[in-house]
C-alpha cells in the first residue's frame, strides 16, 4: 500500500498534485454544502456540536449522509470507469454504456421492477433484488463480452466495441418488452428509475454498495502504469511485459463492478463517465495515475453537484439527476467531436 | 551468448510464410535482416521476439527457450523497436520515453533521471522533453520511439546476461544524417555488449554497418554471413530480380 502510495506520487507532476490537492479540498466543500443544503437548510456544524433538533438528526443522519455520499461514490465510480475504458480502448468516446455494461445492468434491474412483484411478492431479500439483479445484468454482459472477443487476440478491441454495440440494442429490445408488459405503477417506477435518482436511498442498501465500490475504485488505481504502457498500442504494452489479456480482464471486471452496482442503485446517470476524464485531461495531463485518481475525485464533485441542483431547482419536487448530466454532458459530448473534426 | 533461433516455420492457414529459418543473433554483433516486401521479415522478427508462437522450430535466449521466459523477464532481455503507432492521447515527450523504463522493485528517482539524461543526449532529444508528443514530425517521433527502446536496457537492476535491441526499419522517415546517427548509436550500442537485431532495406548502409547479414526471400533465408560473404552481385539479382551491381574500389552497391 504504501508502496503504492508512493509510486502513485512519483509518477504525478507538481502541478497534478496541486490539482489533486484542490480536487480534495473541492470535494469536501461541496458535500458540506450539498448536506446542508435541500428542500431545508441547516449547519452541518451543529450536527457535531449536537444543536440539532430531533428531526433535524434524522434527515440528516438518514436522508442526506446517505444520499450525499452515495452520489459522491457513484460519481466517481462511473467517471474512474469512463477513464479506464477510454484507456484500455484508446478511444476518448468510450465509456461504461458504450460497451453494453449499463445496458446490461439496466435490464436486469429493470426484469427485477417488472417482474419482482409477480415471483417474489414478500421475499425478505427484495431490497438487495434490483441490485443483485443489475449485477447479474452487467456480468452477464460481461461474459458474452468475453466469449465473443476470446479468439481474437491483439485485435479483440474493435470487435469488443461492435459486439458492445450489439448488446446495447439487445438490452433495448429486452427493457422495450418489459415496458410493453408492465402495469401502471411497474411503469412508473421504471420510467423514473431508468431517469436516475439517488432519492429513497438508505444505509443498509448503500453500505455493501459503497465498500464494494470504494476498494474496486483503489484496486483500480493500481493499474494505472499499465494503462500508460497500452497507450503505445497493445503489441509494444505486450513487449514492456504487461500482460494484455489480465489487464483487459480486470479493466472490464472492475467496470463491471462498479459500474453494475452504481446502475442498479441509482439507473442510468449519462455522460458522467464521458465528461469528467476529458475535463480532467484538460486540467492537468494525461497520465493514468493522474487521471484515475483525479476523475474519480472530478467524478464524486460534480455528482454531488448534479444531485444538489436536482433537489433545489424545482422545489419541492425533485429533477431526476440523469437528466441534469446528460443536459450538461450531451452539449460538451457535441463540443468534442466538433474539436475533433477540426483536428 | 546470443539468441538461437532454430528452424522456424511459420504460416497462417495455407500460406506458407517462414520456412525453416534458423539465424544466431551474437552479442556484441549488428545482424541486419534484409530481403523483398512480404518476404517475411517482420514476421521474424515478431516470432524472434516472442509476439507470436511459431508452428515450428524454437527460440533460444541464452540457451533458454523462450516459451519459459515470463513476458516481464523478457522485456528485460530485450527492446523492441516496431513501425511505430500513434498515441492518442496528448503525452509529453518525456512521458513517452518514460514508458520505456522497466521499474524495479522500487522506482529509484536518480535512476531514471540519468537514464534519461543519457538517452536524451544521445539521440540528441533533450530539447524536446517537456514538448507535447503528438505535435513531433514523423521523425521526431521515430528518434523518440527509439530513445525509449534504448532506455527499456538502461535499468541494471536485472540481473541478465546479455541484452539485445531489435528494429523493424528504424530509420524510415529518417533523413540521412539522423540515419547514420541511430546507426552509429546501434553500432556502439555493440561495444556496451548488446547484441542487435534489425530489419534494414538500404543496401549501403546494411553493408557497412552489419557485422552480419541475412537475406530472405519467399519465407527462406537464401544468404547468411559477412557482410564481404553475402553481398554478392549475383547473390543480390536473384534476390530482387534487378541488376544490382557491387563496386570493389568504392565498396558501393549500386542497382539503377
Amino acid at each position: 500500500m504504501l508502496n503504492g502510495l508512493d509510486r502513485f506520487f512519483r509518477y504525478i507532476s507538481f502541478k497534478q498534485l496541486i490539482i489533486f490537492n484542490v480536487l480534495i479540498l473541492v470535494l469536501i466543500l461541496t458535500m458540506t454544502v450539498g448536506i446542508s443544503k435541500g428542500s431545508f437548510d441547516f449547519s452541518v456544524l451543529k450536527y457535531f456540536t449536537g444543536q440539532l433538533t430531533t428531526l433535524e438528526e434524522e434527515v440528516l443522519v438518514n436522508i442526506r449522509f446517505p444520499r450525499v455520499i452515495l452520489a459522491a461514490v457513484v460519481g466517481a465510480a462511473l467517471s474512474m470507469s469512463g477513464a479506464c475504458l477510454q484507456g484500455l480502448f484508446r478511444n476518448p468516446l468510450a465509456d461504461p454504456g458504450l460497451i453494453g455494461v449499463s445496458a446490461g445492468a439496466a435490464l436486469g434491474a429493470a426484469f427485477s421492477i417488472v417482474m419482482s412483484a409477480e415471483f417474489f411478492p414478500d421475499f425478505l431479500f427484495t431490497p438487495y433484488l434490483l441490485p443483485l439483479s443489475a449485477i447479474l445484468g452487467s456480468a452477464f454482459v460481461i461474459s458474452i463480452l468475453f466469449i465473443i472477443t476470446r479468439g481474437f487476440g491483439f485485435e479483440g478491441m474493435t470487435y469488443m466495441l461492435l459486439a458492445g454495440i450489439a448488446i446495447n440494442a439487445l438490452a433495448g429490445v429486452g427493457i422495450g418488452i418489459l415496458t410493453y408488459i408492465s402495469d401502471d405503477s411497474e411503469l412508473r417506477g421504471l420510467t423514473f428509475w431508468t431517469m436516475g435518482s439517488f432519492g429513497g436511498v438508505t444505509w443498509n442498501l448503500i453500505v455493501p454498495a459503497i465498500v464494494i465500490i470504494l476498494s474496486t475504485i483503489i484496486w483500480t488505481l493500481k493499474i494505472s502504469r499499465k494503462l500508460d504502457l497500452l497507450q503505445l498500442g497493445e503489441p509494444e504494452a505486450y513487449r514492456l511485459g504487461v500482460d494484455i489479456k489480465k489487464l483487459r480482464f480486470d479493466i472490464i471486471m472492475s467496470s463491471a463492478i462498479i459500474v453494475g452496482i452504481s446502475v442498479s442503485l441509482t439507473g442510468m446517470i449519462g455522460f458522467v463517465g464521458l465528461v469528467v476524464p476529458h475535463l480532467v485531461r484538460l486540467f492537468g495531463g494525461v497520465n493514468h495515475h493522474y487521471l484515475l485518481a483525479c476523475s474519480a475525485l472530478t467524478g464524486a464533485i460534480l455528482m454531488v453537484n448534479a444531485d444538489l441542483l436536482s433537489r433545489i431547482l424545482i422545489q419541492p419536487a425533485e429533477l431526476p439527476v440523469g437528466l441534469i448530466t446528460s443536459a450538461i454532458g450531451s452539449p460538451f459530448f457535441l463540443w468534442l467531436i466538433f474539436r475533433m473534426r477540426k483536428k | 551468448m546470443s539468441i538461437e533461433v532454430n528452424n522456424i516455420s511459420y504460416s497462417i492457414k495455407d500460406l506458407q510464410i517462414l520456412k525453416d529459418v534458423s539465424l544466431t543473433i551474437k552479442k556484441n554483433e549488428v545482424l541486419s535482416l534484409l530481403g523483398p516486401n512480404g518476404s517475411g521479415k517482420s514476421t521474424l522478427l515478431k516470432i524472434i521476439s516472442g509476439d507470436i508462437n511459431p508452428k515450428s522450430g524454437s527460440v533460444l535466449f541464452d540457451n533458454i527457450n523462450l516459451d519459459n521466459i515470463n513476458i516481464i523477464d523478457r522485456a528485460r532481455i530485450r527492446s523492441v523497436m516496431s513501425q511505430s503507432q500513434d498515441i492518442i492521447y496528448d503525452f509529453s515527450v518525456k512521458e513517452v520515453i518514460e514508458m520505456g523504463w522497466l521499474e524495479g522493485k522500487e522506482f529509484i528517482t536518480e535512476k531514471f533521471d540519468n537514464a534519461l539524461k543519457k538517452v536524451g543526449m544521445e539521440c540528441e532529444i533533450s530539447h524536446l522533453f517537456d514538448k507535447s508528443f503528438n505535435q513531433l514530425s514523423g521523425g521526431e517521433k521515430r528518434k523518440v520511439h527509439f530513445a525509449r527502446t534504448l532506455i527499456q536496457m538502461y535499468n541494471k537492476d536485472f540481473e541478465t546476461k546479455s541484452r539485445y535491441i531489435m528494429l523493424d526499419e528504424p530509420t524510415a522517415n529518417l533523413d540521412i544524417s539522423h540515419e547514420l546517427q541511430l546507426i552509429n548509436i546501434l553500432k556502439k550500442k555493440t561495444l556496451e555488449g548488446f547484441g542487435i537485431f534489425i530489419i534494414l532495406h538500404d543496401l549501403n548502409l546494411a553493408y557497412h554497418f552489419s557485422d552480419k547479414v541475412a537475406f530472405i526471400k519467399e519465407g527462406k533465408i537464401c544468404a547468411f554471413g559477412n557482410p564481404d560473404e553475402v553481398f554478392k552481385e549475383k547473390i543480390l539479382t536473384k534476390i530482387y530480380g534487378l541488376d544490382v551491381s557491387f563496386d570493389n574500389s568504392t565498396k558501393k552497391i549500386s542497382y539503377y
